[in-house]
């Protein structure tokens, strides 16, 4: 995101660093596991799509099975990453009561956090979702 | 961590003085006032524009809520012929258009352009012009699109125009036309408004207010804004297929031609599904702002809001295909979207139990807000559980375009949208007129509106299982429900009579009427710390902010507010400023110079909508002339509005603070506005590499033979000279950088030349090889992957050609360098562009064993 001639003009300081939107403290770790949902998702429908259209509409889907079973595995190892990234690194925790109120760079980091660790349940969750079906057809 | 500047510990206030106090606000009313007279109507300041815009949704919404009661007299009793088919078709299918495009979008952007910036205790928005300009498009395409009905030429496709039907002018007149061009101008007016809140929510929160302390509308706005973003694109890319197959003949829908008509629904579900969640999470959003403040306490479980709205704006794009359950796509296809859309109800759900949650552990105040608000939840669930239904693949096929799905569309869309707005309006009322509504009135129009409701819908879930479909002329009395029409048809006056009460409730002339006292509520929420009577300037002092709710838990911050002790408390240079803070922890960076009313905005909108309404009868000549006029006031309003040199470097902003009055690169809201524009951009193009690989699934002979293939050597060439293009735009940020204005501006100018001959090589490698757009769909997706980056390129031309005079008059500099970054921006997302569609064009058939 940052470029060398993204510096200010010269003679004064502005209070503070430039927006840090990938380094430590990045916001992206809250989209980051959705992402990977999304991706999941999208994969499993173009798989599934062009599997049907091209070995026809009555084909087998037991052989692509295995496929679908390493995308869910894969993307939820991804996720589980995502989350010990957002625990070890943020100081996520999984609480229902949340009072993350501090005014300071930890409280939001602990937020942002917190916030990352809930979507990466609700994305493993929604990724289960997706990979039922593929173990239940049996034809396209 | 960081240097940062420990905003908590800064020094103490100056001691108040009455004479400054007076100065500062003299001062700040003379640069904030709005023009007198009827030179309103230049105004940009968000208290006005955001008044008009919401007002103007009303009207839309009142006019599709008649078109409503039409279709009901219309189907009150078996055999009526009161309209005539044709226009039967029009008022069912303008009716969902306005409802959806002219009433439910917009009116997000209205509530959040009026009160995100006081939530955020700033004095506006980032680009206040733009808002304005947005506004403009708005309220011409939308008269346009409704005008069309008393000409007897409105759009009848239904509001989701599904080809073949609307791609063939012989079926589907004008109407479609108007459909098209009126809408693809709005959604650029919605996409101008999502830019704003985006860039408003990031960049323009006051000092100290972190990411973990904003307010949940906040990130429910840059959630929605987000989902604009990704959604609307699509349909624009949609959009212009469409009216490229009517106005030119290219193949794209018409099987005939190795078009297929599915790729319509698809492109328009995609924009379509999200689209409902686009409308329904701000407007929870009012719920969540207003609940804490009946509950007197915080809300229980505000990340897990959080949570569920981030949630459902990703999960709510896996459910496009829902929609065409029954188009006959694969099974296992559909269960994937049906599994989502199961999914969804989880994140959907968890807000609303955060909701219950709030006020089981409190005592909630009663009033009419509340009122509407509970009505809403009580609505949307029921609608929320027959979504489930439908989102089963057996279910949906019994009662796909039945009256069962009308039932359930208008049970979410009016409890999770419309009630919890009739709530805000009551709620925040009193906030935009400092007067209050009358509770009695509210309550009628509550329980009219909530029974009427119920007495209308809930008997078509009846109608719906019994097989009546929807957008039907009429029945036969031998079908048997004729009974539940009818009682249908009652429920719906009695529904419009709850609002005729609303309406005069709130626009009743309060001239007289006391006001109200400040912070009607006891809300804890920024918004409320506005000065009764208002001042035009929004927030007398912009505060340092370090708590959720700053005006329960910060104590005295409304004095300290009104005595000019925080920052920003002065105009002294005549400027309308804002402070930009960053991101994360909101820190201030740098005081922003933003526009005042101005005719400009007006008159570009103005130029762009008659090129849009022009375009729909074909008169190429004006419209360009208009197109031209369009560009002319851009140019004129970016030239004197933009980028400006402050006449000082920076700034004292109050309480120990210095701050730059200039920014650029990623520190500016202006480059971020270019970023998150050509993400959408980006979103569109993605729609058509979307539409090229659905052709090469769904038909399996899409890929021509080799010598039907545009030349591979021309392809590599034109690339050469685009990216090359694309590297004089970059070297000329560079050198400018390094003080060499003169090279600078010649890479920009010879960057044309460069660009012209890439693109026209590519132009070559289809015309030489004889592909029509009009003859396969092949040919046309070729010449649309053409059309796209050439178009793109002129308005990079325009853009160079602005940057070198401004380099040229001294306006850009090697220090200030703002416009050239932007351009440099813009240049980066159109080089990724061209790269994907040299894979697409000349790399895939390859791979795919068909090129030479």
């Amino acid at each position: 995101m940052r470029h060398g001639s993204d510096e200010q003009p010269r003679h004064f300081t502005p209070p503070g660093d430039a927006p840090r939107v990938i380094d430590q403290g990045s916001v992206w770790i809250l989209v980051a596991a959705p992402s990977i949902w999304a991706a999941h998702f999208l994969l499993s429908y173009w798989v599934a799509a062009i599997w049907c259209a091209k070995a026809g509409p009555m084909a087998s889907l037991v052989e692509p099975r295995w496929i679908i079973v390493a995308l869910g595995l894969i993307s939820a190892a991804l996720i589980a990453w995502l989350g010990v990234i957002a625990v070890r690194r943020y100081g996520g925790v999984f609480v229902i009561f949340e009072e993350i109120t501090e005014s300071s760079e930890r409280g939001r980091d602990r937020f942002v956090g917190h916030v990352a660790l809930l979507l990466c349940v609700l994305s493993v969750v929604a990724i289960g979702f997706t990979v039922i079906p593929g173990l239940v057809f049996a034809t396209c | 961590m960081t240097d940062e500047i420990d905003l908590s510990r800064l020094p103490p206030p100056e001691p108040y003085d009455e004479a400054r106090d007076k100065a500062q606000r003299k001062r700040l009313m003379d640069v904030w006032r709005e023009p007198p007279g009827w030179k309103i109507i230049s105004a940009v300041n968000n208290s006005y524009i955001g008044k008009w815009y919401l007002l103007t949704s009303f009207a839309f919404f009142t006019f599709a809520g008649i078109l409503a009661l039409m279709i009901r007299m219309q189907l009150a009793v078996p055999g009526n012929d009161l309209f005539s088919q044709q226009l039967y078709n029009q008022l069912f299918t303008l009716h969902g258009t306005a409802m959806m495009f002219l009433f439910a979008v917009p009116i997000f952007e209205a509530v959040a352009i009026i009160i995100l910036p006081e939530i955020l205790g700033a004095r506006d928005l980032p680009f206040p012009r733009l808002s304005a300009f947005g506004f403009w498009c708005f309220i011409i395409g939308g008269i346009f699109v409704c005008g069309s009905i008393f000409f007897g030429v409105a759009p009848d496709g239904g509001w989701f125009m599904y080809t073949p039907l609307s791609s063939d002018p012989a079926y589907s007149g004008l109407g479609t036309d108007i459909w098209l061009l009126g809408l693809s101008f709005i959604e650029v007016s919605s996409i101008a408004a999502a830019v704003e809140l985006i860039v408003g929510v990031l960049k323009s929160r006051p000092p100290g207010m972190r990411l973990n302390l904003m307010p949940l509308y906040c990130w429910y706005v840059l959630v929605v804004a987000g989902m604009i973003l990704f959604a609307f694109p699509p349909l624009i890319a949609g959009d212009l297929l469409l009216e490229m197959e009517r106005a030119f003949g290219w193949a794209f829908f018409d099987p005939d031609r190795g078009g297929d008509p599915l790729l319509w629904q698809h492109l328009f579900w995609i924009f379509g599904h999200p689209e409902v969640y686009i409308i329904f999470l701000p407007s929870i959003a009012l719920i969540a702002t207003m609940l804490p403040t009946f509950a007197g306490r915080p809300m229980v479980g505000h990340s897990w809001i959080v949570l569920s709205a981030v949630g459902v704006a990703f999960l709510s794009f896996g459910l496009w295909v829902h929609h065409m359950f029954t188009t006959g796509l694969p099974e296992i296809s559909l269960s994937f979207f049906s599994a989502a859309s199961e999914a969804v109800a989880v994140p959907t759900g968890i807000q609303i139990f955060c909701f219950i949650a709030t006020m089981l552990v409190s005592r909630v105040r009663p009033s009419v807000p509340m009122l509407f608000a509970g009505g809403a939840l009580a609505i949307f669930v029921f609608g929320g559980l027959t979504g489930v239904m439908v989102a089963l693949v057996p279910f949906d096929w019994q009662a796909h375009d039945s009256y069962f799905i009308v039932a359930h569309l208008h049970y979410t869309l009016i409890g999770g949208m419309l009630f919890p707005l009739f709530a805000g309006i009551h709620y925040w009322y009193p906030f935009v007129t400092q007067k209050a509504l009358n509770a009695r009135a509210g309550k009628w129009s509550f329980w009219l509106m909530f029974g009427g409701f119920n007495v209308a819908f809930l008997p078509m879930h009846w109608t719906g299982i019994m097989g009546m479909p929807r957008r039907v002329w009429t029945y036969d009395l031998s079908d048997g429900w004729a009974l539940l029409n009818m009682v249908s048809t009652i429920g719906a006056f009695v529904f419009a009579a709850g609002f005729a009460v609303l309406a005069l409730n709130v626009l009743w002339p309060r001239g007289k009427a006391p006001l109200v006292k400040r912070n009607l509520w006891n809300a804890g929420t920024m918004e409320w710390a506005a000065e009764v009577p208002d001042k035009p300037w929004g927030v007398r002092s912009i505060p340092y902010i370090h708590t959720r709710y700053p005006l329960w838990e910060q104590e005295g911050l409304v004095d300290q507010i009104d005595r000019g002790e925080w920052f920003l408390p002065d105009a002294e240079e005549g400027k309308r400023e804002l402070i930009v803070t960053d991101i994360l922890d909101a820190r201030p960076l740098f005081v922003q110079r933003v526009g005042g009313p101005s005719f400009l905005t007006l008159g570009a909108a103005f130029c762009l909508g008659a090129s849009f309404i022009l375009a729909t009868f074909h008169l190429w000549t004006i419209t360009l002339i208009f197109g031209a006029g369009f560009v002319g006031f851009t140019l004129w309003w970016l030239w004197t509005g933009t980028s400006l040199i402050p006449e000082k470097p920076e700034k004292y902003a109050g309480r120990g603070l210095t701050l730059p009055t200039y920014a650029q690169g990623n520190r500016s809201p202006g480059w971020w506005a270019v970023f998150i524009t050509m993400t959408g951009d980006m979103t569109a193009f993605m729609g058509l590499v979307f539409s090229y690989f659905f052709y090469w699934t769904a038909l399996p002979d899409f890929l021509p033979s080799a010598e039907h293939l545009p030349s591979f050597a021309w392809l590599l060439v034109g690339l050469a000279l685009l990216i090359g293009a694309w590297g004089m735009t970059v070297g000329a940020r560079e050198t400018l950088g390094r003080g060499q204005r003169g090279l600078s501006m010649a890479l920009l100018i010879g960057a044309l030349p460069v660009g012209a001959l890439g693109i026209g090589a590519w132009g070559w490698s289809a015309y030489a090889k004889g592909l029509d757009p009009t003859a396969q769909s092949f040919d046309a997706m070729v010449w649309m992957l053409i059309l796209w980056p050439a178009l793109h390129l002129l308005l990079n031309w325009v853009m160079s050609l602005y940057v070198a005079a401004r380099i040229k008059f001294g306006h850009c500099t090697p220090e200030y360098r703002a416009d050239l970054m932007n351009l440099a921006l813009y240049s980066h997302f159109l080089a990724l562009t061209v790269i994907t569609i040299f894979a697409l064009l000349a790399l895939f058939p390859l791979l795919m064993g068909v090129g030479s």
